[in-house]
């Protein structure tokens, strides 16, 4: 996928991006089953959600930057929105970072992947990264951001809850932004549908490769079970607010195992 | 002063061909540097060069000039840019780029302001004047950095005096067209 010489590392036989720069501070791993992930809402639970959702914020900004510098081609406005997406990233990462030290954490208390970053790197053309950033990671955030609003509200701690929510509602431009480029570039070009099929397949192949089974246990001895290796439930009105089709919110649907409830002529 | 419609097209090309290099550099610097606090600087700041790119590009096409027309400087300029974009530490890339490269372009910013024809080029004059408060912002948001990272120090601090220099040497850093060069992007 890649046509640069870019640096590259190979986990469990997969080729990817070397990690961006990260503090000495930092534990970098390269799998779920490295990251220290414990189910419910402890204390030290809640800190490794922030932290984790922190470097994943830093890494969303890394991407939509070296988009900046390696599509400089790109339509202008184009390379407006992806430096609005990076300053958006960075306002957030800042957040979480703030958040973080007042529930008592620290940079570097948990390890950290940077698997979004390795992977979309990997891909050599903007839409094929957008594919994959904006409409797949991204997306799937919108996804996980609308069940976590709850999580922590729930949990009592309503400042988490409303932070997230203001970070949903950019990610929403960023995923619309992303569709209404692709949409536009694949008019212009249907050649660029195969390259965004190609990045998707990928992912695909990578997210098979790396993936955690279930009944595999990270080094906190969490058990990865068949729930929590299944896609979040999907925020259907977001998803749609973000400017994905009503077809293919349906195929997301699918895809994540609500077929069964899906009406017959939707199946 | 007052200058022609070509020459300020040709400035504010210029500034804007400045502002989207500092744009890419800002984001060529984010994935490389490692201190978390300075890569939230560097990426927060993408977006304030990428405004100054448009608002000044969209002023070229109302100069005569085509739309987001960029004119690369005197090569002499660009020869400075090129130095601070190849810096590998933080504390360089933020005290160069903060503390030589802002002010100096700031400078340059306030030269225009003098030379220009304050109602003839008044759409000019306030872009620059956002933009002006825009960088005085910029400089006090890496101030704060800087003061959360104490630890961040430069190898040799006389490196910053000799990039100030080398860009106050350039008295004009526009390079006029001589023809149709026009580079749009």
């Amino acid at each position: 996928m890649t046509a640069t010489a870019a640096p590259v590392k190979t986990v469990q036989g997969v080729t990817l991006r070397l990690d961006p720069a990260r503090e000495p501070c930092f534990h970098v791993v390269h799998t779920d089953a490295e990251m220290a992930d414990w189910p419910g809402m402890s204390d030290q639970s809640r800190r490794e959600r922030l932290h984790r959702h922190m470097n994943n914020e830093a890494a969303a900004l890394e991407i939509a930057a070296q988009c900046l510098v390696d599509f400089p081609e790109a339509p202008w406005d184009l390379r407006m929105q992806l430096a609005r997406q990076s300053a958006d990233e960075a306002r957030h990462t800042s957040i979480l970072l703030q958040r973080l030290c007042e529930l008592g954490g620290r940079k570097g208390e948990f390890p950290v992947a940077n698997f979004e970053w390795c992977v979309t790197l990997m891909v050599d053309n903007l839409p094929g990264r957008l594919a994959l950033e904006n409409r797949t990671f991204e997306a799937g955030l919108i996804d996980i951001l609308g069940s976590l609003r709850t999580t922590w509200r729930a949990a009592g701690d309503a400042t988490t809850a409303d932070l997230l929510d203001g970070i949903l509602a950019d990610e929403i431009t960023h995923v619309r932004f992303a569709n209404r480029w692709i949409k536009r570039l694949t008019e212009e070009d249907p050649r660029i549908l195969l390259r965004v099929a190609q990045a998707v397949h990928y992912l695909r192949a990578v997210n098979d490769a790396l993936g955690p089974q279930p009944g595999d246990t990270n080094i906190v001895g969490t058990t990865f079970t068949q729930e929590r290796t299944q896609a979040p439930a999907v925020y259907v009105e977001a998803r749609l607010e973000a400017g994905f089709t009503q077809d293919e919110v349906l195929e997301v649907l699918r895809q994540a195992g609500f077929r069964s409830i899906l009406p017959e002529e939707l199946k | 002063m007052t200058q022609s419609i070509r020459d300020r097209a040709d400035t504010i090309a210029t500034f804007r061909w400045v502002s989207v290099h500092l744009m890419e550099m800002l984001a060529r610097w984010v994935p490389s540097t490692p201190e978390l606090e300075v890569k939230i600087l560097f990426g927060r700041h993408i977006w304030e060069f990428a405004q100054h790119g448009d608002a000044l590009g969209r002023r070229t096409a109302e100069l005569r000039a085509p739309l987001h027309f960029s004119l690369a400087p005197a090569k002499t300029y660009a020869a400075v840019l090129e130095e601070l974009a190849q810096v590998k530490g933080t504390a360089e890339r933020v005290h160069g780029l903060y503390q030589a490269i802002m002010p100096d372009l700031e400078a340059r910013y306030h030269r225009y302001l003098t030379d220009t024809n304050p109602l003839l080029d008044e759409p000019s004059v306030r872009i620059i004047d956002r933009i002006l408060a825009d960088l005085t912002r910029l400089r006090a948001d890496a101030a704060e950095t800087l003061g959360q990272r104490s630890d961040l120090l430069m190898a040799d601090p006389k490196w910053l005096e000799r990039l100030r220099t080398r860009a106050l040497e350039v008295a004009s850093f526009v390079a006029l067209r001589s023809g149709s060069v026009a580079e749009v992007v």
